[in-house]
């Protein structure tokens, strides 16, 4: 038999175990590190219709949020403004600008701007927007930095994890009610921050839904 | 691990004594029944029929294959938002918004508030403004919006086969005023259905002003009213009785189904409900007497039912007059006497009717004729009940002339242009009339409707009408308050509204409808802005005292003696001289919601049957005719050893012969009918309609003459031989287990109000709570470790615990529920195929037992009583369903509910194995993903349901694909909403709990006896708080400890024991005690069961 086995293939199985095991290992952590949120959303940054500079308007500027996104404390979704909204300033404003064709385009036409979706929630996934910033969440906490943001970008990886962290230590997150639209706001330091989270949590009754009822319907 | 619920066997003397069934396989304990029994799904259900495992594994393979394929597509999709260019008043995208409006049906509107999502409507509610209705409404009023969204309604205006433009639409309406104008109308004809409309009274006012010549006339198959004929003879002005359930004590009722087909029937349920609605131990209750052939929704409520063919109604009127002391020498011969064997049962009523003077209520039904209506009256009057509990209010004058009076003109041939609006007279006219032929001889008939039926086939031109929902209009309710009806969407198909329509044919100014309704209702308002005024309106929905006016003149004696020396007695019915009766359907009416699937799919609330109609004969009829097999008993499933077919209820065909017309459909044995009457329901057999009502049932209509509009004599009844398979739900998701529904009866309870502790296997085994059975509600379901069980149970940590009870005290079993639930939760419907393989999806099911005082479980009871149980999830607290999920997918949550998370589950069916109350339900294909008529198509097939369909959904639930589990979530989605709600309102207060009746669920919202409430336990002042501590409250199976969140209130029953059938029925608490107390004492099997009888007495002797 052995010359059709060689004397190395003895340890052919250890090898071929050690092999499979070296493969999975590889493979899990591939998987982990290429198919989850964190690397498929994170840095997602479409090219969109008309090139709106959050870091200018929000940031310079100092318009607040929901100058544009008006219904985000009445409803479950935050609305992109509508063409009107846009012509609010630019009729004043930059009125010849190339840029704004699209808007002035739409509000003429009636016709939509396909503004390019960055951050989507599954279907069966029911975020309430209104919940969030009524009670001490800042657009900071899942849309980052936005007032720096020249084109947005998904900062923050959205998935069910991500959720769960904060629904788990909501201290980690929450604000005082005036600070939530400021996105430049910090309590100053980390254990500040969940001193001050602490507090609220306890006198505002706060208790995040950890079961699947609180998203899932 | 695997927690088996163990039921414990029957005793001996529990399977022979007497008992409750819900079908005639149950009750002679076929083995198919025993199946159904075992399974978690009825058999078949569970099966791939046709497709072998080797074909199965060649699709699988297949499909992966394709999955492979698309990888490439593995990139993330570039979606967009669209947001609006111009904002819209009102619209929050995401936040739906409410508008007040109302639904027309016969003689009345339901004031409605709609649920619009972005301008689409989805969902449709009471009114709560409407104090009669309180917010509730029925079946067909949620089933409505349905029809907005039916693919198969009529889309263009179509002109002998070609497409008709609207501007040439306008035109030849305008044209046709014009035309006549100069002739005065002669040559014109209208027919259309009644309605309540002021507006459409006025246009037909002035369309009689214009076109004096013209003929106007109305038709409604089921809408002639005996009460509203007699009162206007009577009283000498247009009227009709209302009747005021609220302050009726005792409460006759002859051949009326006051609580589901009457005019008002919605107030008629409530009022009715809240006079049986028993608080505490000593509560009192109102008691029905039932006189009726057919048994009905209300006949299952009646504390004494009487069986009687509809003919002989009249006869029970006199005897009743009779024994009141009335004189009603000018009766006629022969009526009262063929009812010799009731007299003491009538004599007693009487008797009891006359020592509630003024809270006494005699009702006829509105089909019955005019003279038992009138003797009706006296009788009230006679008993001081006139102005108490039944009241005339005076009803603006009839506009048109009868069906056969256009019939006339027509076959004399002097209309040119017929012009029908709405209805459906070529299905539904009498037969004698020979619509179809008579409408085809008129030169020119234009057809405005909803759908394209067999009145539109028959017409030259076809014109789409609008839906109730695309409407400007406006209409009354019941007791004449005036409502709008406004739009929530344009028109989706161009339709147009009948006002519009009338309009442009008169060629007013401003025909739109809402100029129209706009000048008929600032006409009917106050104040100086008519415009603001209006606005309010539409705000509220409706306007305030508005009502028809009370008229107070008394009837006189003689002119109801008139009135009776002209009617006509008929002979009862007999084994050679069978009755006929025809009813409306429950659920499409006659006819018009027949393409509705919703409704077509929900089954009959008595004999629960979905998706067709049969002719229902009573036991006896059944066995004489031979629809039972040699000398076994009963069953028509049984006739054949081996049902075949999906092992489901096979029906022999049968022929009806009545009048020299012939109908055949499948004979379906109807316990608690008159022996000698065959029910036949209409509005089944279309020939023309769309893909849901394609096939279903047969038609009645073809057999109904304008002599015998509501029932017939001299009928025959022959088998055909051949056999049907009907859709019978009636034997789906059986439960094993004792004491299901519990009741007893009032005297019975103020003897023993602990009764229901003593029934059930509860009363055997050691008590659930054990010790801390009185702890307080709130804490028992918090603190208690779970029976000292010994699993791990969820932590209650929530600021709510939900929980729900259901009186079945006031539940009539209308199945409005049923059809809300499937509104609300996007419940798709799975047609007549499914069904009959037991796959409906219904979250909410309303099980209906029958049961009698009988111990001879080989006959079929004729006269049963019946018992009504709607069972949803039970969110048990200890829920077997979560012990067996490998998945996770349905868990616990903080708050008490089951919940089920979709996208997890992977479909493996245990739950609804493992469930003792089989509410799971399994989505055996891609209900929702199909074409109408391609429902059971594979996962390959091409997708997509109509996109118009797609609307109706609500957008706050998922929509659940093939593969995946779903059941009852409380509305989970409305209870997430009033959180957030409250929330948001609170911002940094900690005061988050939402506060009792803030919101319903859907179930809660639509029920009309208020029998559903749900709200948190936790909450010591909640209304579910007060009802979870009568000393009715019971779980369901609660021996297994599953300890479900939704427990139910016992039934009672108030009969009179001076009745002559008093004591015939059986009265579950003294049954289940003579069951188990059989034989001597210290006899082998008394062990347990002395002890509750034991525990009964004594506990019975401390309350009582």
């Amino acid at each position: 038999m052995s010359k059709i086995f060689p004397k190395w293939s003895n340890r052919l199985p250890l090898l071929i175990v050690v092999f499979v095991f070296l493969l999975a290992g590889a493979v899990t952590s591939g998987i982990t590190y290429y198919f989850t949120p964190k690397y498929t959303r994170i840095g997602y940054t479409p090219q969109q219709p008309v090139p709106f500079d959050h870091s200018l308007h929000a940031g310079e500027l100092g318009l607040d949020c929901r100058y544009c996104h008006t219904f985000v404390e009445k409803s479950a979704h935050s609305n992109i403004p509508t063409s009107e909204t846009c012509m609010n300033c630019h009729n004043q404003i930059q009125t010849q600008s190339g840029l704004l064709n699209p808007i002035r385009e739409s509000v003429k036409t009636g016709d939509a701007v396909p503004w390019v979706r960055i951050h989507q929630a599954p279907d069966y996934v029911y975020f309430d927007h209104s919940v969030h910033v009524n009670r001490g969440i800042s657009c900071y906490s899942c849309h980052g930095q936005v007032n720096e943001m020249n084109v947005v970008s998904h900062a923050k990886s959205h998935s069910m994890a991500f959720c769960l962290d904060c629904h788990r230590a909501p201290e980690n997150h929450i604000r005082p009610l005036d600070q939530v639209y400021n996105l430049d706001w910090s309590a100053g330091s980390k254990s500040k921050q969940v001193d001050q989270g602490l507090e609220k949590v306890e006198s505002w009754s706060i208790k995040p839904p950890q079961s699947c009822s609180g998203c899932h319907r | 691990m695997k927690r088996i619920p163990q039921h414990p066997k029957p005793s001996l003397a529990e399977t022979t004594g007497p008992r409750y069934w819900r079908s005639l396989d149950e009750l002679s304990e076929t083995p198919e029944f025993q199946e159904y029994l075992e399974r978690e799904f009825p058999g078949g259900a569970s099966e791939l029929n046709g497709i072998d495992r080797r074909h199965f594994m060649k699709i699988m393979a297949a499909s992966f294959a394709l999955g492979g394929l698309g990888f490439s597509g593995c990139r993330r999709p570039e979606t967009h938002f669209l947001p609006y260019a111009k904002s819209p008043e009102q619209v929050i995208p995401g936040v739906p918004t409410h508008y007040a409006s109302a639904m027309p049906v016969r003689g009345e509107a339901i004031p409605v508030i709609i649920e619009t999502h972005e301008g689409r409507p989805t969902k449709v509610e009471g009114n709560p403004s409407y104090k009669p209705y309180g917010g509730a409404t029925d079946l067909v009023t949620q089933a409505g919006l349905l029809d907005l969204y039916d693919p198969d309604r009529a889309m263009l205006h179509r002109s002998n086969g070609r497409t008709l433009p609207r501007a040439e639409l306008d035109d030849l309406l305008a044209g046709l005023g014009s035309d006549y104008s100069s002739r005065k109308g002669t040559g014109l004809a209208f027919l259309a259905e009644p309605s309540t409309s002021l507006t459409r009274r006025r246009l037909v006012d002035q369309l009689k002003k214009d076109l004096p010549k013209a003929i106007w006339a109305e038709y409604d198959a089921l809408g002639d009213d005996g009460g509203e004929i007699a009162a206007t003879r009577l009283l000498k002005r247009t009227a009709r009785p209302q009747y005021a359930f609220a302050r009726a004590e005792r409460i006759l009722s002859l051949d009326a189904d006051f609580l589901q087909t009457e005019v008002g029937h919605i107030r008629s349920s409530r009022e009715f409900a809240d006079g049986r609605r028993v608080e505490d131990t000593h509560g009192k209750m109102n008691r029905l007497y039932q006189v009726e052939g057919h048994l009905t929704v209300t006949g299952g409520m009646a504390d004494h039912r009487l069986r009687l063919a509809t003919s002989q109604m009249l006869g029970v009127a006199i005897r009743l007059a009779t024994d009141l002391g009335l004189s009603v020498d000018d009766a006629p011969e022969g009526a009262a006497e063929a009812l010799e064997a009731h007299a003491e049962w009538i004599a007693t009523c009487a008797h009891d009717l006359e020592t509630h003077r003024g809270r006494s209520l005699v009702v006829a039904g509105r089909h019955l004729p005019a003279e038992v209506h009138a003797l009706c009256f006296l009788i009230n009057q006679h008993l001081g009940n006139v102005g108490q509990t039944v009241t005339f209010v005076g009803l603006p004058d009839i506009q048109g002339v009868s069906l056969a009076e256009l019939a006339e003109s027509i076959r004399t041939g002097s209309v040119e242009t017929l012009v029908i609006l709405g209805g459906n007279p070529a299905y539904n006219a009498p037969v004698d009339l020979d619509w179809t032929a008579l409408q085809k001889s008129v030169g020119n008939v234009i057809r405005h409707g909803y759908y394209n039926d067999e009145t539109s086939e028959a017409a030259d031109i076809h014109i789409a009408a609008t839906h109730y929902l695309e409407s400007w209009s406006d209409a009354r309710t019941a007791d004449g308050t005036i409502v709008p009806i406004q739009p929530m969407i344009l028109p989706l198909f161009d339709g147009l509204t009948e006002a519009e329509f009338l309009g442009r044919v008169l060629g007013l100014q401003t025909p739109d409808p809402y100029s129209q309704v706009f000048e008929t209702l600032s006409a009917e308002l106050k104040g100086a802005d008519p415009e603001k005024a209006f606005r309010r309106l539409l705000y509220d929905g409706l306007l305030e005292d508005s009502g028809y006016k009370e008229s107070r003149k008394s009837i006189s004696a003689s002119a109801v003696a008139k009135f009776l020396a002209e009617a006509k007695v008929r002979a009862g019915p007999s084994s050679e001289n069978l009755e006929v009766r025809f009813v409306g359907d429950y659920k499409v009416d006659d006819g018009r919601y027949a393409n509705n699937g919703w409704l077509q799919e929900c089954p009959d609330p008595i004999s629960k049957i979905a998706w067709d109609n049969a002719v229902l004969v009573s036991p006896r009829l059944a066995r004489e005719i031979g629809i039972e097999p040699g000398n076994s008993m009963v069953q028509v499933a049984r006739k054949d050893p081996n049902p075949g077919e999906d092992g489901r209820l096979k029906s022999p065909m049968v022929e009806v012969t009545v009048g020299g017309r012939t109908v055949g459909g499948p004979a379906v044995i109807q316990p608690g009918l008159e022996n000698y009457t065959i029910v036949l329901p209409l509005g089944y057999g279309r020939s023309k309609t769309g893909r849901v009502g394609k096939g279903a049932g047969f038609n009645a209509f073809a057999v109904r003459d304008s002599r015998n509009l509501y029932s017939a004599s001299g009928a025959t009844l022959s088998l055909t031989g051949a056999t049907k398979v009907v859709a019978n739900t009636q034997e789906h998701w059986s439960m094993e287990g004792r004491a299901i529904v519990r009741e007893a009866n009032l005297e019975d309870y103020h003897a023993h109000p602990e009764f229901v502790d003593h029934l059930g296997m509860e009363s055997h085994s050691p008590p659930i709570y054990g010790k801390d059975k009185d702890l307080p509600l709130p804490e028992r379901i918090i603190d208690t470790p779970k029976g000292n069980s010994l699993y791990e149970h969820p932590t209650f940590d929530g600021t709510h615990q939900w929980g729900m009870t259901i009186d079945l005290n006031t539940c009539t079993g209308c199945n409005a529920c049923v059809v809300a639930c499937q509104s609300e939760n996007n419940i798709p419907i799975v047609g007549r195929d499914q069904v009959r393989r037991g796959r409906e999806m219904h979250w909410i099911r309303l099980d209906r037992y029958y049961s009698s005082g009988s111990t001879d479980n080989r006959e079929i009871p004729e006269d049963p009583q019946i018992s009504i149980q709607p069972i949803n999830c039970q969110q048990c607290e200890n829920a077997p369903c979560e012990m067996v999920c490998p998945v996770n997918a349905t868990v616990h949550d903080s708050e008490g509910l089951n919940v089920m998370a979709y996208n997890r589950c992977v479909g493996t069916r245990y739950c609804a194995n493992n469930c003792p109350y089989k509410v799971r339900r399994f989505n055996f294909f891609d209900y929702q993903q199909r074409q109408l008529n391609k429902l059971y198509q594979g996962p390959l097939a091409p997708k997509g349901m109509p996109e118009l369909l797609q609307m109706a959904q609500n957008p706050d639930v998922s929509i659940r694909m093939r593969g995946v589990m779903e059941k009852c979530t409380y509305c989970t989605q409305r209870i997430e909403k009033a959180k957030i709600a409250r929330k948001v309102e609170v911002q940094d207060s900690p005061d988050v709990a939402v506060p009792d009746g803030t919101f319903k669920v859907a179930c809660e919202q639509v029920c009309p006896t208020r029998s559903i409430v749900f709200g948190n336990i936790l909450d010591p002042k909640s209304r579910i708080s007060e009802m979870k501590q009568s000393n009715r409250d019971y779980s369901l199976l609660g021996y297994l400890n599953t300890r479900p969140r939704t427990t139910y209130l016992a039934k009672l029953r108030n009969p009179n024991p001076e009745m002559p059938d008093a004591g015939r029925m059986p009265l579950s608490r003294v049954e289940y005690e003579n069951k188990n107390h059989v034989g001597a004492p210290g006899e082998n099997h008394g062990g347990d069961n002395d002890h509750g009888d034991h525990e009964a007495a004594t506990e019975g002797g401390h309350h009582g």
